[in-house]
């Protein structure tokens, strides 16, 4: 790239270390506001009416029983069901009404009172019977649909040229997000101008979200998200039904009003990760290259969404051909879930590739590298596999089946991923710095937990030669101007470059402000240690503070935007895992996973391997825990809770070593996502290392992996 | 309902068969002395409109106008604007309400406010004394021990109690201590990593 003052530095000064997350003490301490901590004046608290039915009409819907209830404000409809060509309510959780009261318990009173009459309809929920033809039609132009198949090379001569031949059946299940923050919103009317505090990726589409649908200008809207408990993708594309009602409740009530969901709600209606379900053939040669690939994939993201993920992840094959169904089913929509269709396409491939291996004697590393693209700065997985290996012991892995005597079996298991996570323009950031040494660096960002705050402040600082704590970030509100949402790990290679070029143009106005003061020209000014000095003479320049007497009343402004070159995209990792299983119980307990992970240039370390630990926890739950689990007969979800729907606890987590890969000539490059890919089938791995059965179906409980093993036995 | 303490006594109980225990104990009570219950005198029936229920909240009074169905967690944080703990589901499982209550840690979502009456209430909005962070809620900020921060207020408030408790707690007792929490985040090895930083109230 072109050499310029905006460049990040080579030597830096914040940018790269370990700085605490500047909104750590309001975390900590409950100052920090979340949407469902905001309590307006006179605020209502409202709740949705929705469909207990996977599949119904909605014959009748009457709101009059619960605007007679004790402190009911308002009630209404999502639509107009008297429409019959738009009366089906299509899932379990489908919305019907919303209401408001002065109370919460008032208000889930209502929610109860509301009376709707169904005429239930056959429905469909179990995949295999849509596929069969079994269940009955229930989507218009049927419940399956044919993705674009994809084929390349040829696949007979694929198949004749391999030694081994390999078929298996590999299926990942459908997890829900389950934000710790559910979905919600406050909806606060003056006049015609509407203010929203929602649980969002980006206030910037809410703005846009709320406005046209309500049919209002988008200057009329102002959104807020100061803080977030968590989205993972389901908060990212939409205000959701629930954000609509708020704001027709609150301007059908003219009072604000408060609608967060509930646990169950946010199960059933708020996204999910859909299901992948594939049927794979692959051949390998006898020196370990495969020779063909062959995958028939399906699964479900719900009513009428698609299901798609990546086959073969990864590897290569010059021969190989693809098909993929997308199977509707009366269940709720999915939504983008971390690194969408990565996680499922990584453990349908990782497996059989461990099994491709052992076919032809090979270390499931060297198998691996084999059959990887060309190593390139975007395309690490050789070096980190061979790293990692090192590191992890690999060495000491013993062959498929752990030969100790007695019930407890260890192995070791890797696998490697790859996501996007660039960046990308209009991102404007606006700096503001006041002569009594205050810094502003503002923005229409917002911060989903990943620290965006903090790399806000990182940057800043370090271009001005502060600490963090002097600048302070102000993001999060539609009124700071547009930013692109927060989703696919987008967000810091897009507002990074546009906050330091801000940064180093209100610096240069601060310089020119500085030197006739010293007597030296602006541009032999350098910012570093609180100071603005001259560049190898410390001693000849004042301190931030005089520096910015100097300003006058009027403070120093700078704009600056995404600029490329300063962030890239694309990113390698490996994950190793090991493993303890009983096999006399089938419980699976993960002793150590080690992550390789690059991200272009760490902008802000901390938070940078907390996001690593995120996701590898995230996969752990993904392999051994999370379930959405659905009646066979009503279809209804028999654990829409956080007792049932299984999570890792505390006494779960294994020892974890994250090892972040700086490539800090390739720019800022997201992180999100990257490492919640592989450590699922990492995990798997190394369970089919310890107890020699292939688990080719996740999650691995323990009835799952006895299960195996007797399968195995027999 | 009061959650598990740490278990000194090596009674091994998680998240997951905390609810059957419990249960059983709960059962078990019940079953075993059922003249004595006969015996104290009935509570007098409330509700079911509001009625008066005075907290005594990280030292200071509360009077409130609730319905006797309203939660401590719901009390404090609509009627009370003491938003620090957080709801996130509203059964006893996530933890992300944890308060301490006469030095136990409860699941202050499935604790009726009306039943911690003339208790000694603390939540995360009064942990801190000013400005100074507890040495908890310092070491959650110098290990990064949080991301997205909602399920922070509740694994404070359940490490300040173990800490409290058993302030030289082994890795074990902390693992169990904090297993009652769930951080969708994913946040956990960190919050190990401050927790253990803190011994005996003190930064170690």
């Amino acid at each position: 790239m072109a050499n310029s003052e905006f460049d990040w530095p080579a030597k830096p000064s914040l940018v790269g270390t370990r700085v605490n997350r500047v909104d750590g003490p309001d975390k900590v301490t409950g100052r920090a506001k979340y949407t469902f901590d905001i309590n307006r004046p006179g605020m209502l608290y409202a709740r949705m009416v929705r469909s207990p039915y996977p599949h119904a009409r909605v014959v009748s819907v009457d709101l009059a029983p619960a605007l007679r209830m004790p402190g009911v404000k308002t009630a209404l409809l999502v639509r107009d069901f008297a429409n019959s060509k738009n009366n089906r309510v299509m899932f379990q959780g489908d919305e019907i009404a919303a209401v408001a009261a002065d109370t919460e318990e008032h208000a889930m009173d209502a929610a109860r009172a509301v009376k709707v009459e169904y005429e239930v309809l056959p429905h469909v929920t179990i995949v295999e019977r849509a596929l069969d033809g079994t269940a009955p039609a229930v989507f218009n132009g049927g419940n399956v649909r044919d993705a674009r198949p994809a084929q390349a090379g040829d696949l007979t001569a694929g198949f004749a040229a391999a030694a081994k031949v390999v078929e298996g059946t590999y299926s990942t299940q459908v997890i829900t997000h389950t934000c710790m923050e559910s979905h919600g919103t406050v909806c606060e009317w003056s006049g015609d101008r509407l203010t929203a505090w929602i649980s969002t990726q980006g206030v910037s589409g809410a703005r846009e979200n709320f406005a046209s649908a309500l049919g209002i200008p988008q200057a009329n809207v102002r959104v807020l998200c100061q803080y977030m408990g968590g989205g993972f993708g389901s908060k990212a594309l939409s205000v959701g039904a629930e954000g609509l009602m708020c704001a027709k409740l609150a301007k059908a009530a003219n009072a604000p009003v408060k609608l967060m969901l509930d646990r169950k709600e946010e199960h059933l209606a708020t996204g999910n990760r859909p299901s992948a379900e594939s049927k794979i053939k692959a051949g390998v040669s006898a020196d370990g290259t495969i020779t063909a690939f062959e995958a028939e994939s399906w699964g479900t993201g719900g009513a009428g969404a698609t299901s798609d993920f990546p086959l073969p992840y990864l590897y290569q094959s010059k021969n190989r051909s693809r098909t993929h169904k997308n199977v509707f089913t009366n269940t709720g929509q999915q939504r983008p879930m971390r690194a969408p269709g990565h996680p499922q396409g990584s453990f349908h491939t990782e497996i059989i590739m461990d099994e491709l291996a052992d076919q032809v004697n090979m270390d499931p590393i060297q198998f691996r590298i084999k059959n990887l693209p060309p190593e390139a700065p975007n395309a690490m997985w050789r070096s980190y596999l061979l790293e990692g290996a090192a590191e992890f012991g690999w060495s000491k892995r013993h062959a498929t089946g752990d030969k100790t005597p007695g019930p407890i079996k260890t192995g070791m298991g890797v696998s490697i991923n790859t996501w996007g996570g660039g960046g990308r323009g209009p991102s404007p950031a606006h700096c503001e710095i006041t002569s009594d040494g205050g810094v502003i660096m503002r923005l229409g960002t917002q911060d989903i937990g990943t620290g965006t705050r903090t790399l806000v402040a990182t940057i800043t600082a370090d271009a001005l030669g502060l600490r963090a704590s002097q600048v302070r970030p102000e993001i999060g509100d539609t009124a700071f101007g547009v930013s692109a949402l927060s989703g696919g790990s987008t967000t810091a290679a897009s507002i990074s470059p546009g906050i330091r070029v801000a940064a180093v143009k209100a610096l240069d106005a601060l310089k020119e402000k500085v030197a006739p003061a010293l007597g030296v020209p602006a541009a032999s000014l350098i910012a570093s240690g609180g100071r603005i000095h001259v560049e190898n003479e410390p001693g000849k320049g004042m301190s931030w503070a005089d520096a910015c007497k100097q300003i006058g009343p009027q403070p120093i402004t700078a704009d600056g935007d995404w600029r490329a070159g300063m962030s890239s995209s694309t990113t390698s990792g490996a994950q190793f895992a090991e493993v303890a299983v009983d096999i006399e119980t089938g419980i699976v307990k993960v002793k150590r996973i080690l992550v390789l992970q690059d991200c272009g240039l760490v902008v802000s370390r901390l938070t940078a391997e907390s996001q690593v630990y995120g996701g590898v926890i995230g996969s752990l739950n993904f392999a051994l825990f999370e379930d959405r689990i659905l009646d066979r007969n009503t279809g209804q979800m028999l654990n829409p809770n956080m007792e049932w729907y299984l999570l890792a606890g505390m006494s779960d987590i294994p020892r974890i070593d994250v090892r972040l890969k700086d490539q800090p000539e390739r720019g800022v490059i997201g992180l999100g996502e990257p490492p919640t890919v592989a450590t699922a089938a990492a995990i798997a791995l190394a369970v089919r290392n310890a107890t020699g059965v292939t688990m080719r179906s996740l999650p691995l409980t323990p009835a799952k992996v006895l299960g195996a093993m007797r399968q195995t036995r027999a | 309902m009061a959650k598990k303490d740490d278990s000194p006594d090596g009674l091994k109980l998680d998240r997951r068969n905390f609810f059957k225990t419990t249960g059983l104990a709960g059962l078990a009570e019940s079953i075993a002395a059922p003249a004595e219950a006969a015996a104290q005198s009935t509570p007098a029936a409330v509700g079911p409109g509001d009625v008066p229920v005075r907290l005594n909240v990280n030292g200071r009074q509360i009077d409130l106008m609730i319905e006797p169905r309203v939660t401590l967690l719901d009390a404090l944080r609509t009627r009370a604007n003491l938003t620090g703990n957080k709801k996130g589901c509203d059964r006893g499982a996530c933890g992300a309400c944890t308060m301490i209550v006469d030095g136990r840690p409860v699941y202050s979502c499935s604790t009726l406010a009306i039943e911690v009456q003339g208790k000694q209430i603390r939540n995360v909005d009064g942990l801190a004394t000013g400005d100074r962070l507890h040495p908890v809620q310092q070491a959650f900020c110098e290990k990064d021990a949080l991301m997205c921060g909602f399920c922070t207020p509740g694994f404070i408030m359940a490490s300040v109690a173990l800490l409290e408790k058993n302030p030289n707690a082994t890795p074990e007792q902390i693992k169990k201590g904090l297993d009652g929490n769930i951080c969708r985040c994913g946040t956990f090895s960190r919050i190990f990593e401050a927790v253990s930083s803190v011994k005996g109230g003190q930064r170690g």
